[in-house]
């Protein structure tokens, strides 16, 4: 027992073993599977897969997926995304439609077009498979529960963070999306009733457009060359930093700007200081939440809420880095080695 | 240096490879009922429903129940006369009385309120606590006295650190083998097996140092005076725990081991939280798989730098003194912490990994190199006081130690929300909070270690004066052992 080379060796290559065969037990006993596993599928429907938002969520959900599997010894939990490549409410349909007839064991839906989708998710509840929907909700269909933003709630932040950023005075615009998407209407009524509470804040102008970059680029320039004693901008979406084009157009500081998302994209418009505030939406969340409802109802029996709703990070050039990790984790490409050094 | 520096251990001094390892098992109890509780602790709040708060109290009241009964038992097994010895009967009785009492604590019956539960464990907690504190003092103080060779206590500390490792390694799986469907039905039930299989366990490999370790100092007998009444006997007993307390606290070489142990433990300590949530949130940008993954590596290859690092401390130590070794170890600890300044790199997380083995010099040289030096302090005393007071000593030592981790994790909470962190925002803390959490996390450490250092660096027990001590120790046990001949 005396710490000679030899003793100590044999000491050593006796701790090795010991742990070898710690391992074998952990592995024989708690790390295979069992025979009675109980083999769940959850299939995935959001908007498009072209939109990187969703890849964040599918990886969301996989991460999910494979915690639970390792978490529960009885389970072994599948996602099969099937969404479509561009939004159509119809595709997102049928591929819900397929999901039930393929057999699956649950359905997690954003959904394009609230009208198409409640049918589809109550075809599929009537055939016993449960359907939970997350960032775009249907709430009257038969789903058993949404995570997602409250958008009036959200509408009231964006105005809220506005005005601090203004001492409660000023004159602003508002850049509102489509006129005909629910979640756009819930946010401009959000916006919109938190602004009486701040008589000193005049709203010159509220704009709708087509929601592209182009297109809110185009009303942005439009509005701040019609008001040029304006002095900040809430908007209710990120549309117009979807692109650089307007990173030399807008000088720095001149507004304040509060927008919602904070995509890779739209980061450098903070690092410059055009845009002071983004609120971000944790889009990993959506897939990740989501299946762990849909588990914690169909595997566990647990209750289920009708609502969880999601929280907003809010990105200023204070947490550029930290979010631009984050983001990074989440499954995002593209962000630059500055950010993620910041 | 003399000549009688760095002297081969005389192989009457040498401990038996028995004595060794039937010592070292007692580290692996006291370590694991050190930790166990507060690894198995989550099942309250998890399985039964019992408000953090009131788990919070669960842990730390009995805490100061133990802070108070620690150097009375200190005393008492200094004091002990018995054919068994001064600390053997105790280990064995408080090595079966912890392990049945762990057992028992746990077997919390199903259906009841949260305040029952509370006072179940409460009341279960502290019994547990002072069986606890019978067996781990005179275990302990056993390891002082075992040898009077200064090279060799090095050693035994080293097998009882290398050995009691292997309970640190252990703890982290017990919440995994609780939560574990295909073995309980839930945490709670878990909680119940595991606790029987331990204390079975305890008592079984507790009772080993009690059965096989020799106690080589035989103290002179109690004269028997005049015959006391019970409130004498207490009034007088007390006046006497006082005043070793006081000599005990008065030990000038004893509080620079104290000092250096207290900032360099609980430095670490205090910061622990932090490289994690720094690694999650910082390096790994909130992904928590990938952090933990990391995070598992860095305790993985921790332990074995720690495991490595006893067997080099001790041989570094019998070259150069313990403490100029502790000073070495302490130091590459403190360029470990400074290390992680520069590791911390999101572009680059695998370099996390890169301080782990440094951190772990110092933590393995710590409690390997201390008991020696304590024990080096307990001759000393000796020669001043004419007492052997191994238990007073570790008592104190230990309950520093405790004391210094009770505050360590109570203000890493404060510490962590200085920096501003806020759990929602995951990943996307601000710059400023990050940059704050690695200034903890890389000064609060070196600090400590270089505070550290200093207490250590002027103790006066050089390997040369030890020897001085021991030889006239010898000849003073002689002198006594020869008049108690005659007489």
């Amino acid at each position: 027992m005396k710490l000679n080379i030899k003793n100590y060796l044999f000491a050593l290559m006796l701790s090795v073993f010991i742990f070898n065969g710690c391992q074998d037990i952990t592995d024989e006993y708690v790390g295979k599977k069992p025979e009675n596993v109980k083999q769940v599928n959850i299939t995935m429907v959001a908007k498009s897969s072209n939109n990187p938002v969703f890849l964040s969520a599918k990886i969301g959900a996989e991460a999910a997926a494979k915690d639970l599997t390792d978490k529960h010894s009885l389970l072994d939990l599948s996602i099969s995304w099937r969404t479509p490549l561009e939004e159509n409410p119809v595709e997102q349909a049928e591929r819900i439609i397929n999901a039930v007839q393929d057999g699956t064991d649950a359905i997690i839906v954003s959904c394009s077009d609230t009208d198409t989708l409640t049918k589809a998710i109550n075809d599929a509840v009537a055939s016993g498979i449960p359907v939970m929907t997350f960032d775009s909700d249907a709430p009257d269909s038969k789903r058993f529960s949404f995570y997602g933003p409250n958008d009036e709630k959200m509408g009231r932040t964006v105005f809220t963070e506005l005005a601090a950023l203004l001492n409660g005075k000023g004159k602003i615009a508002v850049l509102g999306g489509s006129l005909n998407a629910p979640n756009i209407k819930k946010r401009m009524i959000g916006v919109l009733a938190e602004a009486k509470n701040y008589p000193d804040i005049e709203i010159v102008e509220v704009v709708y457009h087509g929601e592209t970059a182009e297109t809110a680029s185009a009303e942005v320039l439009r509005v701040n060359a019609e008001h040029p004693d304006l002095d900040g901008w809430a908007m209710v979406g990120g549309w117009p930093f979807f692109s650089d084009y307007l990173l030399n157009k807008l000088e720095p500081g001149k507004y304040k700007i509060v927008a919602v998302d904070a995509l890779p994209v739209q980061l450098p418009y903070i690092e410059k200081g055009i845009v002071n505030a983004f609120l971000g939406q944790p889009t990993f969340r959506w897939g990740e939440i989501a299946v762990e409802k849909v588990i914690d109802k169909i595997f566990l029996g647990e209750e289920v809420k009708e609502n969880y709703e999601m929280k907003l990070i809010k990105v200023t050039i204070d947490n550029l880095g930290g979010w631009s990790r984050q983001l990074r984790a989440w499954g995002y490409d593209g962000i630059p080695d500055k950010y993620i050094l910041m | 240096m003399s000549s009688k520096a760095n002297h081969e251990t005389p192989s009457k001094k040498k401990l038996s490879n028995g004595q060794m390892f039937s010592y070292g098992l007692g580290s692996i109890v006291n370590n694991l009922l050190g930790g166990a509780i507060g690894f198995m602790s989550i099942v309250l709040n998890v399985g039964l429903g019992i408000n953090p708060a009131l788990v919070g109290t669960l842990q730390a009241i009995p805490r100061f129940t133990d802070a108070l009964t620690d150097p009375i038992m200190g005393y008492i097994s200094d004091k002990t006369r018995s054919r068994f010895g001064r600390r053997r009967p105790y280990i064995f009785i408080g090595a079966i009385g912890v392990g049945t009492i762990f057992a028992l604590m746990w077997q919390l019956p199903a259906g009841h309120s949260e305040m029952f539960y509370f006072w179940f464990f409460l009341v279960g907690s502290i019994v547990f606590y002072m069986f606890y504190t019978v067996f781990a003092t005179p275990w302990v103080a056993l390891g002082y006295e075992l040898t009077s060779d200064y090279h060799e206590r090095t050693r035994l500390m080293a097998v009882m650190n290398f050995m009691g490792q292997f309970a640190w390694i252990s703890l982290p799986w017990f919440y995994a083998i609780m939560e574990n469907d295909r073995l309980f039905s839930n945490s709670v039930e878990g909680a119940r097996t595991l606790a029987i299989i331990i204390g079975v366990f305890v008592a079984v490999l507790g009772i080993m140092p009690a059965i096989f370790c020799r106690e080589s100092y035989v103290p002179p007998d109690v004269e028997k005076g005049a015959k006391k009444s019970v409130l004498a006997g207490i009034k007088e007993n007390i006046a006497m725990f006082v005043k070793g307390l006081v000599i005990t606290l008065k030990r000038v070489e004893f509080l620079k081991l104290c000092v250096g142990t207290f900032f360099l433990f609980n430095g670490i300590m205090l910061v622990g939280a932090f490289s994690s949530y720094i690694t999650i949130f910082y390096v790994c940008g909130g992904d928590t798989d990938l952090g933990a993954r990391y995070m598992g590596l860095f305790g993985t290859i921790n332990t074995a730098a720690t495991l490595g690092s006893i067997a080099l401390v001790t041989w570094i130590s019998s070259k150069l003194g313990k403490r100029r070794t502790f000073v070495l170890a302490t130091a590459v600890t403190l360029v470990g912490s400074l290390l992680k300044w520069f590791c911390y790199d999101p572009l680059l997380p695998w370099k996390v990994l890169l301080p782990a083995p440094l951190m772990a010099v110092g933590m393995g040289g710590l409690f390997t190199l201390m008991g020696s030096m304590i024990a080096d302090v307990c001759d000393l005393d000796e020669l001043e006081t004419g007492e052997r007071r191994e238990g007073m000593f570790g008592s104190i030592y230990w309950w520093m130690v405790k004391l210094g981790m009770a505050l360590a994790f109570g203000l890493s909470g404060y510490l962590l929300n200085i920096t501003g962190f806020e759990v929602d925002l995951g990943g996307a803390q601000s710059a400023a909070t990050f940059e704050m959490m690695k200034m903890f996390d890389v000064l609060i450490p070196a600090v400590c270690a270089g505070i550290s250092i200093y207490a250590v660096w002027k103790f006066k027990i050089t390997e040369e004066r030890s020897m001085e001590i021991r030889d006239e120790l010898e000849l003073r046990h002689a002198a006594a052992r020869a008049s108690k001949v005659t007489a």
